[in-house]
């Protein structure tokens, strides 16, 4: 515990690390642009791109938001989007989520959506950030995080939300809720899906600290649920998924969720 | 875990280990005398040592009740007294409690608070115990529990109060609520903070068998964060201190507000209640009887 704390108290700012991507926008958000999917057809405009496997039922859905898959207006919508779809889509079984930029799963909420915009910009920006929490957490199908690079905030968010955590076993990742380390607070829901996860005292150390896990502490304390080499992460998701679609998991997900049900 | 069972089994009698310390005090509570405290001035009447540092925030305060650091009506009144000071001193950013006795953290409540007084003293007491424990669990500045000794009962509820526990790795010394091994019963609140801590089926097992866990069980049950040689406790608590401060302070103590909030209401809202379950409780003669029956086998053993 005391290596983690050291860990935690150097401020890990590096580019691919940083709580916040400040990636270079347009100034407005635009209106979403056709995502499109079928078997197999990858749209090149959109942040999230999606592949529907039709002969197993599993989607692989890949953040594609240079450099640092930064959780933006337009990326949340989309993201939501492309959730409520698989959802809908009877030949869509479960769903894993993993990154196409190198090194990085996400960096989090898009620091440009909150600073300098106008408040009715943040309020619609928080909005999709819910939205795409209560889609996530909520989800009824087979949710995996196939993490294959670095997971603060946001990105941890996104990973907690699914059902099962396979993580590279690589020294540079790490991934944890580091909001106080930038001075903001996470919210109510953070807190809950970490504490869901983990537990009431590693959560209230973890919250307090912004403590960043890498990876073996991240899987000793239970905040991922198993470390691969970085090559295997994806495939390893996918073998996953297939033994968890040998159970009646849908019923047994919504019981889960909402008792009596 | 049988390991721990067995040990349990065990009751720990030695002057230092019990529960309740039955020091010898004057029969009533006296006014609380003036406790100053700046740099390094140190009050040599009074049952709580503070020594704020400056240069760097951090306030070491000291249980000095000897023998046994017991948790009388005086020692909670004092403590609490402290703790409000050091959070409303701005040059305060984080509170170290540790023992000036030795092989004692605290032995907990101070069962001639509870032994043979009027139900009236009894009330003032448990509300004096509830008061100290709104205050530091409730603590927005960080705190960590330097545990340099043995930690039954109340002690082990004012480590767990802590941010961080840092315990001395020394296998005469043990922790844990031990009520039931004497016959009594935690309290909700007293539950809330272990089950915040270690979760629920170890708070179960331990509250049914009153457990002493020995430093290594503490460790891997989580109940302490940290071993360290017994010589190292205190700096490595300001050690780890020093690392706490790097994280924006408002920020941390919102978190820590946020995580807290729900077990604090939950008394908030019935101390009275709280405080009138205590005294029919305690006043009851076969409880009394418990307690005469505890003290004259801690005399004896004295003896």
């Amino acid at each position: 515990m005391a290596t983690v704390l050291r860990r935690a108290a150097r401020l890990e700012f590096s580019g691919v690390l940083s709580l916040f991507s400040a990636s270079c926008r347009h100034g407005r958000p635009y209106a979403l642009s056709h995502v499109a999917f079928n078997d197999r057809h990858l749209s090149t405009s959109s942040k999230v791109k999606v592949d529907l496997d039709n002969s197993n039922g599993i989607a692989v859905m890949k953040f594609d938001n240079p450099p640092v898959n930064s959780m933006s207006l337009d990326f949340l919508t989309e993201f939501s989007i492309n959730l409520e779809k698989l959802e809908l889509d009877k030949s869509c079984r479960g769903v894993i989520l993993t990154s196409a930029q190198p090194r990085i799963f996400s960096a989090g909420l898009d620091i440009m959506d909150m600073y300098g915009t106008s408040p009715e910009h943040c309020g619609a920006f928080w909005k999709a950030v819910q939205d795409m929490w209560l889609k996530l957490y909520g989800y009824s199908k087979i949710t995996i995080a196939a993490i294959n690079g670095a997971s603060p905030a946001g990105g941890c968010l996104m990973a907690l939300c699914c059902d099962y955590r396979i993580m590279a076993d690589d020294p540079r990742y790490s991934i944890g809720l580091n909001e106080t380390q930038l001075g903001i607070v996470a919210p109510f829901w953070f807190k809950d899906t970490l504490l869901n996860t983990v537990g009431h005292r590693t959560t209230e150390l973890s919250l307090q600290m912004g403590i960043m896990y890498h990876a073996h502490e991240a899987l000793k304390i239970g905040l991922v649920d198993q470390l691969v080499p970085e090559g295997k992460v994806l495939s390893t998701a996918v073998e996953t998924l297939g033994t968890w679609l040998a159970v009646p998991v849908r019923q047994a997900k919504v019981e889960a969720v909402v008792p009596g049900s």
